[in-house]
């Protein structure tokens, strides 16, 4: 079923994650090595009175924009009188997804790893050296042109925001507002998580020690520190795959264990299981941790690895030095352990760097969104690093972890911003979104005993 | 060229011009005509304004009764929806009846059997005779079923299984309505309506031009003209159906003014009437129109008197609604060509998609109208056979 819109051939199209119908174009760019049919989805505007669509931009790098057809159900309201727009970008999602062969999980052996993606660079190397946020960016300015939306609002997540960011720099008379959510500025190192990882789990102690029943759980703190320190093989070995119940085939390393644990910061609700997983894997029992780590086993599946480790080491690993790394490793549970997983695959991905120049002031209106405990991009980016953007207003979701725009009044709020990019919004009901409730002991949380540091309200 | 002429003949425009005059002039029936025209857009509008709004900002008052024992369980369940007020004591009847939607009792030793996965019970009392039960279930159910999912969370990951082992597929559910088609919904009613109207709005008039021009005595002099008698009913048709007509062009510009009003995006549809569709409507309503008319003065000619004939045209004005209620009910595929060409049913089918933005076969609409034309003229002949006979004049 196709028909013709805006001069180009749409089809009638689905996504995951949402009922609705959507109309796909294809739209052809790059030459030779490079060329790709982008994949573009739109979600057309219920009743279109002529407002900027807003187009969605992924993180990852490596994740593809079709990827987020779920928020569309939180950005309900926007989408009743804007198009919403979803561009695969090259090389991710229905775009030639360059995947490497990892389909599921991240691998737990450092250098079969690393073997296999070097062999996967070697098979195309032209393509893997053309993607980059420069590439994603001309891609973007490409089919906004060839929609004729004559300009844009952009909604970016994690690495998204990134690219959202680039895309200001280079497009500016483009673009009408922008939404970040989980920001990477430009010029901020962010593959360096340790030091943002330990102040998530420092406000994790801190939210933990205000309720009454996680207090209970004593010093998880430092149980976790030295399960760490004391990891070994015979503990390793002993670690049980949340799937099959048994354990697993490879025995898990340290550093895959911190990870893991770095995972669990990134969503409010498997961080609230942290404390009492710990305290239990301190006592031998691994199965919470194991329990927490089953909780991510899908969100490896939308990563093209190819695309995430061109951008990644040609745009943030070339400008990390090992003394960045020991800067911010220093004090952390982390380590360099998330580092060093792109440290290693960038030895067989030897992509050119790919700089960035300083950025230059600019006056849209961006609306930022930050968790106060966001384990990879802490609300501190958004405050230090985006000085040259002169009209910017800053939401922090209370305990909230990476990506919040989904969560309480923030979709609302969000459509207000882009109605209206210039009025400072009313922020107070982002105060309200709390964190999950701690997890108590085997029975999950406790539902008695007393609130911990919340007054109680309703009718007392 | 000769029937041409003959129509506007002087006589015939004089004719016209005198039952034109007659229908126009009558205050009670054209108000009659404009309040039921734009009665019916004007409550559609109301009640889908007052249902959204009621939706969206309606919220739920739960009295948790023993809440003192689950303060996190309240916690949980409060929500910009859903008010929890923790009662300690009282009689969850009587609390239904203090202004509460819903009584959430919770069992003794509840904490204890929570902590020993003994499922302990939560009693909800609901009052199903309330306006508000359902959706004061709905807001709980909402709450209480997230909560509960975050604990058989935790419940498993405490034990090492990822929750996925829950979810053996997922099912993804695709919807191939479209925001205009989804307003067939509430727009269901809409060419029912419609029909309605010209029903009732050229109803007063065409007992008048009939009935009423014979118990006046002024038939006579008329009948005493040097008139065929088709022309005479053709006159007194346009006349009637020029009522009608207005007052269903009056419902459906009533209507398209109303519709931006009406909260249409928040519910998902979109609202697809074009110009062109609202020309079209207006369009083809006229030869419906011109059958109504002509369908009422024969009825009104036939009857004993100004009163039975009144009767009579009222119980046939529920007719076209009941038929067409009927004919939705018994499932029959109307979307058929050849229903379309039954007037009425023709109508209808064609207002249903031009009221949703879809398209009309336009050889269809003009066939189905040429049909409704073709029966206009099967009963003015009818008509102009009914006006020779004396009988006519006689009934009283």
């Amino acid at each position: 079923m196709a028909d013709v819109q805006d001069g180009r051939t749409s089809s009638s199209c689905y996504l995951d994650g949402w009922g609705d119908a959507l109309r796909c174009y294809r739209i052809a760019v790059g030459l030779d090595a490079t060329a790709v049919e982008l994949s573009v989805t739109v979600a057309p505007a219920v009743n279109d009175v002529g407002r900027e669509p807003l187009y969605l931009l992924a993180g990852g790098p490596g994740q593809a924009a079709s990827d987020l057809a779920p928020l569309l159900n939180a950005f309900r309201r926007i989408n009743r009188e804007r198009d919403i727009v979803m561009v695969d970008r090259r090389g991710a999602g229905h775009s030639a997804a360059f995947r490497c062969g990892f389909e599921r999980d991240m691998p737990v052996d450092l250098q079969s790893f690393s073997r296999q993606l070097a062999r996967c660079y070697l098979q195309q190397p032209q393509f893997a050296e053309a993607l980059s946020s420069r590439q994603a960016v001309e891609d973007l300015e490409l089919v906004r042109k060839t929609l004729a939306h004559e300009r844009i609002a952009l909604w970016g997540g994690s690495w998204g925001t990134r690219t959202a960011l680039l895309y200001q720099q280079w497009y500016p008379d483009s673009l009408s507002a922008l939404v970040l959510d989980a920001v990477a500025p430009i010029d901020t190192k962010v593959f360096l998580t340790a030091t943002a990882a330990e102040r998530a789990m420092q406000i994790l102690e801190r939210d933990c020690a205000g309720d009454a029943v996680c207090a209970g759980l004593g010093n998880w703190r430092g149980d976790l520190d030295q399960l760490l320190a004391g990891w070994n093989a015979e503990m390793a070995a002993r670690f049980p795959d949340p799937v099959t119940g048994v354990p697993a085939a490879i025995p898990l390393p340290r550093w895959a264990l911190a990870n893991s644990i770095r995972a669990a910061l990134y969503d409010p609700a498997a961080a609230a299981q942290l404390p009492y997983a710990i305290h239990q894997a301190s006592r031998g029992n691994y199965l919470p941790l194991s329990g927490i780590s089953g909780l991510f086993l899908n969100t490896a599946d939308g990563m093209a690895m190819g695309l995430t480790f061109s951008v990644a080491c040609a745009e943030e690993l070339n400008r990390i030095t090992a003394e960045d790394v020991v800067a911010d490793s220093k004090g952390s549970f982390l380590g360099s352990a998330f580092y060093e997983l792109f440290h290693s695959g960038c030895q067989g991905w030897p992509v050119t760097a790919k700089p960035y120049s300083v950025p230059e002031s600019r006056a849209q209106p961006v609306l930022l969104i930050s968790g106060e405990a966001d384990p990879i991009t802490p609300p501190y980016y958004a405050e230090q690093a985006l000085a040259y953007l002169s009209r910017k207003q800053h939401l922090v979701v209370p305990g909230g972890g990476h990506i919040n725009s989904r969560r309480g009044c923030i979709p609302e709020l969000i459509a207000r911003f882009l109605n209206a990019p210039e009025s400072p919004l009313d922020q107070s009901c982002v105060a309200e979104i709390r964190r999950p409730p701690f997890m108590a002991d085997a029975f999950g949380p406790a539902l008695g005993g007393k609130l911990g540091g919340e007054p109680q309200g309703g009718g007392l | 060229m000769n029937t041409v002429n003959a129509i506007f003949t002087r006589q015939m425009s004089a004719l016209l011009r005198k039952e034109f005059l007659e229908a126009w002039r009558d205050r009670r029936a054209l108000w009659m005509a404009i309040c039921f025209s734009l009665l019916f857009p004007v409550l559609l509008a109301g009640s889908t304004i007052f249902f959204v709004k009621k939706h969206a900002e309606e919220s739920t008052r739960l009295a948790l009764l023993g809440g003192e024992q689950v303060p996190v369980l309240a916690q949980q369940l409060r929500s910009d929806s859903l008010e929890v007020v923790i009662v300690n004591e009282g009689e969850p009847r009587a609390l239904l009846a203090d202004g509460y939607d819903l009584v959430l009792q919770v069992a003794e030793g509840f904490v204890d059997g929570y902590r020993n996965f003994r499922a302990p019970k939560l009693y909800l009392y609901v009052d199903s005779s309330s306006t508000s039960a359902g959706r004061a279930e709905r807001h709980l159910q909402e709450r209480l079923g997230g909560l509960q999912q975050l604990i058989v969370s935790q419940r498993l990951s405490a034990r090492g299984v990822a929750p996925q082992l829950l979810a053996p597929w997922q099912l993804q559910v695709r919807d191939v309505s479209t925001p205009s088609s989804r307003g067939a919904l509430i727009l269901a009613m809409v060419p029912g309506l419609l029909i309605l109207t010209l029903f009732v709005a050229s109803l007063a008039t065409s007992v008048d031009t009939s009935a009423g021009e014979r118990e006046r005595l002024s038939l006579e002099t008329l009948l005493l003209q040097p008139l065929p008698g088709w022309q005479l009913i053709s006159a007194k048709m346009l006349a009637v159906a020029s009522m009608g007509w207005l007052g269903a062009l009056l419902a459906i510009a009533a209507l398209v003014a109303l519709m931006p009003l009406m909260p249409l995006a928040e519910l998902g549809i979109q609202q697809a009437t074009t110009v062109a569709g609202v020309i079209t409507m207006g369009l083809l309503l006229l030869p419906l129109a011109m059958l109504v008319a002509v369908v009422q003065i024969l009825l009104a000619l036939r009857s004993q008197s100004f009163k039975d004939a009144q009767t009579q045209l009222s119980i046939l004005q529920l007719a076209p609604v009941t038929l067409l209620m009927v004919l939705d009910m018994s499932r029959v595929e109307l979307g058929e060509p050849l229903w379309q060409l039954m007037p009425l049913v023709g109508q209808q089918q064609w207002l249903k998609a031009l009221l949703v933005g879809d398209s009309v076969s336009l050889p269809l609409v003009v066939a189905g109208s040429l049909v409704c034309l073709g029966l206009v003229g099967l009963f003015v002949a009818l008509g102009a056979r009914a006006l020779r006979r004396e009988s006519l004049l006689g009934a009283l």
